[in-house]
């Protein structure tokens, strides 16, 4: 024991033994003994095994260690890496077939990623031209009313900003922005509609939105005064040099133009077409910059000091909260700072300047980028890891020449980077084609997104393919460079190991498993998609145009669609039923503890008429006596107990804070989208506003009744565009987001498919050319074709089995999470729309096996036992 | 840089190593300056400091005989050539020049303040 202490220590003795040069070796080492042994004399054993190690440690010096490039010149790296590069390239063609199963698969998937990179990239990038942006921070609300549950918005009132700046200190800057400053402005002839922002003059001390024209430090100073961007200020003046100018504003304000902005850029959450002063709202004392409770549309924005915490300002926050709420009863708001670098991708928060992606989004598209391209991995290392029988060989006399194991690892993996290269190349066109239909997926990208490719992406692109390549080849290249010499040399069939087999189903089955449980996914998601579109209303949608008001006289607009000879009804509503709007309040009828929600919308009288409503009993609203009537319908006469139908009339109901007569009974029919139930409803006349006009169409030349319908528009306004929308469209509309998931699954499911049918045929090439022999001697001694085909297919059955197993659950549990989470009405999930996508994969994959088998099967037994 | 410069480190290995004449190897050119200078000095500075002054031609080496302690590995013995003897004269004339140029000497009281 004692002579074991005694001993320097191991781990540092290797270390030095490791990294010092040959020629040295001996010299030190020994000098580091003998020092050793004299520590221990003079400073016990502890202290002389510290300064040892130490002593190592300080041996790491260019002198001493070995020079990475010590034993083979760079010459020899390059002409290496030159015969690896041509190796593989000769490899590429000598199989055309792998290799482009390789390359396209990889393709496919990679597109997927470039869309992923991009798309992530570019939501990052959302914010960043502001050179003072890591300073700045957003005031948030969290809304608590009185016995429900807290909302995060992020809105925060005016006062919010302006009390800040003169009761509490610290901040640089402090922009109270107002989103209200929305209308008509008008110059000389010209009118232009527009969407802009109150703010003050530190708007422009904090953010880069530089000022073409104009002095940033006092342009809103005074009341009335309003800065354009220049896309503004061409429609409206046609020029850009119009500081000085007046406008009037559509309430009849006479603004001054005191400055051009530069238009805002795309990636920014701050949008607008005009900036007016917040000191105008301040000269009307508007409750928007006086109420603590206005927090709807308004955003405050502060600029810290530099070096200064978010955290410090806290306190400020509270005290102010705990001000203000003290004044109101119905509700508590408590406040917080969000830097803005974080607002986009979004959080979900509520009340939003704009439209922001929501964070989720960039996770789910992330992650199934992350499966597909690991998909098209598996297909790499699957084949080559199939085809090792025939690279063996090559890998036997490398070795046996003096190759190392490092080298044939590198020399394999470079191949698979090669081929992940040539992949990015085709990723790059299919990028292009793939682009556009990726925009319009749903509403979010379209607003959002561009996906235009920057330098920097095209570096993470270029990244992105020598990892994949890395990650694909990784394996077969470690299995390689382990093959040993004498036994590959030996011959062939010793290098089959059962282990390998093992793993290379593993990775088959783990693509059907995905591959079946999206296509399982998208036909239950088309299902419900059609289900919600074809589900019957209880009310007739076909033909009806909707038509937006877009505050004009209705009057005038129904004289003039009246004209249009294919108009057979024009009604109007406040709403639009059955496309997610709503309007309730609580009803009640004899008994006044006993109240049910009702959902309203009011309509002009021939409304009914024109949706095909069926009344039970009574009458329709008669022009002008409807003051105070209501039609209401069955469920509602049911639900407070009014009786039939017909025992309804006349009733007295009270809703909205005063006594309705019920003059007719309708039959129940869907206000709601396939997420709501059937509630009670009534119909009103007269109550509020009307913003939709309904047509009932009658005509065989759509297109030109459109452009009759538009000249009507025109008469009455000239300054809005005609805006009208089917009935059945508007539909299809609400149910966007289901077919922005079934559009997304079943591209990946497409891609899915195709990559592991890609694999599968790969593996069915490589199992029959590798069997031929057997085949063939089969077939000479009587097996039939289709004997062939099903002994070759039977090795593949219980891998679908088990993985229809796995995916047909998982895609149904998916199925009830995500999509129809909170649907009411759904389809039924029957056996086959369970089965059906998975069954679809299974037949396209027995195809495949089966095409290559009887290939191998018909061919002349003579000619292939002579090959052998 | 290469060339007849003699740092001042270098200067005290080849002086030391000529304080231990014949026993002049690793482990004794490291406990001598050690113990001389004050300073510690690990085993691989000494080592590039060596592998310099043999690239200048300043000292020879060949390899000893070895002892139990080393594991039985041999020892490497160095002498200073004849440049490395000059180099060092030079050194020592240049300081010497330099010394009797200098007017008075006066030793400068510590600021006290």
């Amino acid at each position: 024991m004692k002579e074991k202490t005694h001993t320097p220590p191991l781990f540092y003795t290797r270390l030095f033994r490791w990294f010092c040069k040959e020629d040295i070796y001996d010299e030190l080492q020994g000098d580091l003994d003998e020092e050793f042994v004299l520590n221990i004399q003079e400073f016990g054993i502890h202290k002389a095994r510290r300064l040892y190690k130490k002593e190592v440690i300080k041996m790491v010096r260019p002198s001493i260690i070995k020079s990475i490039n010590a034993q083979y010149t760079s010459n020899n790296h390059t002409a290496m890496f030159k015969n690896y590069s041509i190796v593989a390239l000769r490899n590429l063609g000598r199989n055309k077939l792998f290799s482009s199963i390789n390359i396209i698969g990889l393709a496919i998937s990679m597109v997927v990623g470039l869309i992923a990179i991009a798309f992530v990239t570019e939501m990052y990038s959302y914010d960043d031209f502001h050179e003072k942006g890591d300073r700045i921070y957003r005031v948030v609300n969290t809304r608590t009313p009185l016995n429900q549950t807290p909302s995060e918005y992020a809105t925060t009132s005016v006062l919010t900003g302006r009390r800040l700046a003169s009761d509490f200190g610290g901040f640089e800057a402090i922009a109270p922005i107002y989103r209200g400053f929305s209308g008509n402005m008008t110059y000389g002839d010209v009118t232009i509609i527009q969407g802009g922002i109150y703010t003050n003059n530190d708007f422009f001390k904090m953010f880069s939105f530089p000022l073409v024209a104009g002095n940033p430090e006092t342009a809103l100073s005074e009341p009335y005064s309003v800065v354009l961007t220049e896309a503004t200020a061409k429609k409206l003046f046609n020029r850009t040099d119009v500081v000085g100018e007046v406008i009037e504003y559509s309430n009849g304000d006479q603004l001054k133009v005191t400055g051009v902005a530069r238009d805002a850029p795309f990636h920014s959450h701050i949008r607008f077409d005009a900036i007016g002063s917040l000191e105008t709202l301040i000269t009307k004392n508007s409750s928007v910059v006086t109420s603590w409770g206005s927090m709807w549309s308004s955003y405050v924005y502060v600029l810290l000091p530099e070096g200064a915490k978010p955290e410090n300002y806290q306190t400020s926050l509270d005290q102010l909260a705990k001000e203000e709420n003290e004044k109101v009863k119905r509700y508590q708001i408590a406040m917080g700072l969000e830097p803005m670098n974080s607002i986009v991708p979004g959080d979900g928060k509520y009340n939003q300047m704009y439209t922001i992606m929501p964070k989720e989004n960039l996770k789910s598209i992330t992650i199934l980028a992350l499966i597909v391209i690991i998909s098209a991995c598996f297909n790499y290392t699957n084949l080559s890891i199939a085809r090792s029988v025939k690279r063996g060989k090559e890998v036997g006399v490398r070795k046996v020449v003096g190759a190392r194991k490092t080298h044939l690892f590198a020399q394999f993996v470079i191949e698979a980077i090669f081929v992940a290269i040539l992949a990015l190349g085709i990723a790059l066109l299919l990028f292009q084609v793939v682009r556009p239909g990726f925009l319009t997926l749903n509403f979010y990208m379209d607003r959002t997104t561009r996906l235009e490719l920057t330098p920097i992406m095209y570096l993470y692109f270029f990244g992105f393919s020598l990892s994949i390549g890395f990650l694909a080849g990784f394996v077969p290249a470690l299995l390689m460079s382990k093959l040993k010499p004498v036994s590959i040399l030996k011959g062939i069939s010793t290098i089959k190991s059962s282990r390998r087999v093992d793993l290379r189903k593993i990775l088959i089955g783990l693509q059907f498993t995905l591959s079946m449980g999206f296509a399982v996914l998208v036909s239950l998601a088309s299902k419900q998609y059609k289900f919600a579109l074809n589900y019957d209303l209880g009310f007739n949608t076909e033909n009806v145009l909707n038509v937006d008001v877009q505050g004009n006289d209705l009057e005038l607009l129904k004289a003039a669609f009246r004209k249009v000879p294919e108009v057979k009804g024009v009604s109007t509503s406040s709403m639009v039923p059955s496309t997610g709007s709503s309007n309730s309040d609580y009803a009640r009828y004899k008994d006044p503890t006993d109240s049910a929600i009702a959902y309203t919308v009011d309509v002009t009288p021939e409304y009914l008429d024109n949706m095909g409503h069926e009344l039970i009993a009574g009458s329709n609203f008669r022009e002008g006596e409807t003051q105070d009537k209501i039609i209401i319908n069955e469920l509602m006469a049911k639900r407070l107990k009014i009786g039939t139908p017909a025992e309804a009339l006349g009733q007295s109901l009270h809703f909205y804070d005063k006594n309705w007569t019920i003059i007719g009974v309708v039959k129940d029919f869907h206000h709601g989208t396939v997420n709501d139930k059937v509630e009670p409803f009534g119909f009103t006349s007269g109550r509020s506003n009307h913003y939709n006009l309904n047509l009932k169409l009658m005509s065989a030349d759509i297109t030109s009744t459109m452009s009759k319908l538009e000249d009507a528009w025109s008469e009455v306004d000239q300054l809005h565009d005609f805006s009208a929308i089917f009935y059945e469209d508007q539909i299809e509309r609400t149910y966007s987001e289901i077919s922005a998931s079934i559009k997304t699954f079943g591209l990946l499911a497409g891609v899915a498919i195709c990559i592991s049918i890609l694999g599968l045929l790969g593996m069915a090439v490589y199992t029959t050319e590798s069997r031929v022999k057997e085949l063939t001697i089969r077939k000479v001694l009587g097996a039939s074709v289709s004997n062939l085909v099903l002994l070759l297919s039977k090795g593949f059955m219980p891998l679908f089995i088990i993985s229809a197993a796995i995916a047909i659950p998982a895609a149904y549990l998916m199925f009830e999470r995500t999509i129809v989470q909170y649907a009411v009405y759904k389809i039924n999930v029957g056996i086959w729309e369970l089965s059906g996508g998975a069954l679809l994969v299974i037949g396209i994959a027995f195809l495949t096996i089966g095409s290559q088998a009887a290939k191998a099967a018909k061919m002349n037994p003579a000619q292939n036992l002579r090959d052998q | 840089m290469k060339g007849t410069h003699l740092g001042e480190f270098q200067e005290i290995v080849l002086l030391t190593i000529l304080v231990l004449d014949d026993d002049a190897y690793g482990v004794t050119i490291k406990r001598e300056i050690n113990q001389r200078v004050k300073r510690s000095i690990s085993r691989g500075a000494l080592h590039t400091a060596l592998t310099r002054l043999e690239e200048k031609g300043f000292i020879t080496s060949k390899q000893g005989e070895t002892n139990p302690e080393r594991g039985g590995r041999p020892k490497r013995y160095y002498t200073v050539s004849n440049r490395g003897i000059e180099a060092l004269q030079e050194a020592k004339e240049l300081r010497d020049q330099l010394w009797s140029q200098i007017p008075k000497l006066k030793l400068q009281q510590p600021y006290t303040g």
